[in-house]
């Protein structure tokens, strides 16, 4: 066993998206599923893991070192070597990696879909004026079928941490949330300064606006357009 | 006496006969374009909550759902009406026709929150109107989540 010592793996603004994304999505299958009045916070929570998820896929390029798609992008030899236990370094195994790619590739297709989704009850997507009725309808039925896949992934991320917890005896929790982790192998994190975050922001608030439909024309009013008094 | 039970017979036969007589297809049509029309409603009341609040367009709107909500619709579910095409293919699940108890029970619910989102709407309470409009909202959305294919 050779000499652990503290090397930070998850800059905070990972962190920060992580747990924020974790809210967020709690949220969204709980309004979802209660419908009716709740569909409006639906919505805009929608947009708020629309702007997080722009956000870390920059942050997966110009973030800090074990935030970065380049460093843990599984392929298959590397997930075999994980397999035959011939992989040691800090950050995402490549196993973890699939799931990250997963849980952040499905949520993106919740998001994508709900932005021009309906559900025949008072709520359209903020963007469904540039759709038609049949295509916002499919994209409410992949919107719908696509939630069993995200809870599934989900149990399995949490059923994962719990694996290593228990019988792998590795805290996966701590290091998201205060960032360091002691290991005998790696460096601690570099890169993903100030301004490559304020970029990032930058880009996933411009993404938000964008998907928020706060630019398309304005409807109409009431009384520019005639129709019979009865 | 026996002119009554022959004429109670008759009208059950009419009766039946006048079930027979509406075709699969147009059952399914007819409940189609009632969900549609209710849709045209929630739309109206929705966009009046969210802007200028007109008490006479939302009456309007939530008696068109009461209407609809105590015309019987169940006489529009038809054995057999589980597949088939009305305007377009019906998107009702077979659980619907083997579910009865659980299906008479959120109409039962509808039925109740349109009444009340009709009262709600005649006092012009707009507040009033949002939490029945909710309601209403909820229980169109149970339906659709356990009877309604995705
Ligand atoms: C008792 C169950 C039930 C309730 C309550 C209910 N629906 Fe539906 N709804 C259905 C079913 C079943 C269908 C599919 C009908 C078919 O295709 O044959 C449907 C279809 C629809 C459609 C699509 C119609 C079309 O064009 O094919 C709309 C829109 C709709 N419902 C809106 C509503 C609204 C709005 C409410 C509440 C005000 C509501 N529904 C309440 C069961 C219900
Ligand atoms: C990652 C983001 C999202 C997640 C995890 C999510 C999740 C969900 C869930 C769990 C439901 C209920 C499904 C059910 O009843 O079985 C739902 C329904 C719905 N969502 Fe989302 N959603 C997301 C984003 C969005 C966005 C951005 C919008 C639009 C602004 C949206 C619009 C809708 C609509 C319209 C429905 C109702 C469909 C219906 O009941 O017919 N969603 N969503």
């Amino acid at each position: 066993m050779s000499e652990t010592r503290k090397i930070l793996i998850w800059d905070l603004p990972t962190r920060l998206f992580h747990w924020l994304l974790v809210l967020a999505i709690v949220a969204l299958v709980v309004t979802g599923k209660a419908g009716g009045s709740w569909m409006e916070w639906h919505g805009r929570l929608g947009l708020l893991v629309l702007g997080l998820l722009v956000f870390r896929l920059l942050w997966g390029v110009m973030g800090s070192t074990y935030a970065r798609f380049a460093g843990f992008f599984p392929t298959p030899a590397k997930v075999a070597a994980y397999l035959r236990g011939q992989w040691h370094a800090p950050g995402h195994n490549p196993l973890g990696a699939c799931s990250v790619l997963a849980l952040l590739a499905v949520p993106l297709f919740q998001a994508l879909t709900g932005l021009v989704a309906n559900d025949d009850i008072a709520f359209v997507g903020p963007l469904y004026d540039l759709v038609g009725r049949d295509l916002s309808n499919l994209a409410t039925r992949w919107h719908l079928l696509a939630v069993n896949v995200l809870l599934a992934l989900v149990a399995l991320h949490v059923a994962a941490i719990l694996f290593y917890a228990h019988i792998k005896k590795d805290n996966l929790v701590k290091p998201m949330v205060l960032g360091w982790k002691d290991s005998a192998h790696g460096e601690s994190a570099r890169g993903g300064g100030w301004i490559a975050f304020v970029v990032a922001l930058a880009l996933a608030v411009l993404a938000v606006y964008g998907a928020s439909g706060a630019w398309l024309p304005e409807p109409p009013p009431p009384a520019a357009v005639e129709t019979p008094a009865w | 006496m026996k002119t009554k039970i022959l004429l109670a017979a008759l009208a059950t036969a009419l009766t039946a006969t006048a079930h027979a007589q509406v075709k699969v297809e147009d059952a399914i049509k007819w409940r189609q374009s009632a969900y549609a029309t209710m849709g045209w409603s929630m739309a109206r009341i929705d966009s009046n909550l969210k802007g200028t609040y007109n008490k006479e367009e939302v009456l309007k709107a939530a008696t068109v759902l009461q209407a609809i909500a105590n015309s019987g619709m169940g006489s529009l579910y038809l054995p057999g009406s589980d597949k088939g095409k009305g305007w377009v293919d019906t998107r009702v699940k077979p659980a619907f026709f083997t579910e009865g108890a659980k299906v008479g029970k959120i109409a039962g619910e509808f039925n109740q929150a349109a009444n009340d989102l009709a009262k709600a709407a005649a006092t012009g309470d707009a507040a009033a109107v949002k939490t029945a409009f909710g309601a209403v909202g909820g229980t169109c959305k149970s339906c659709h989540d356990d009877y309604r294919a995705k």
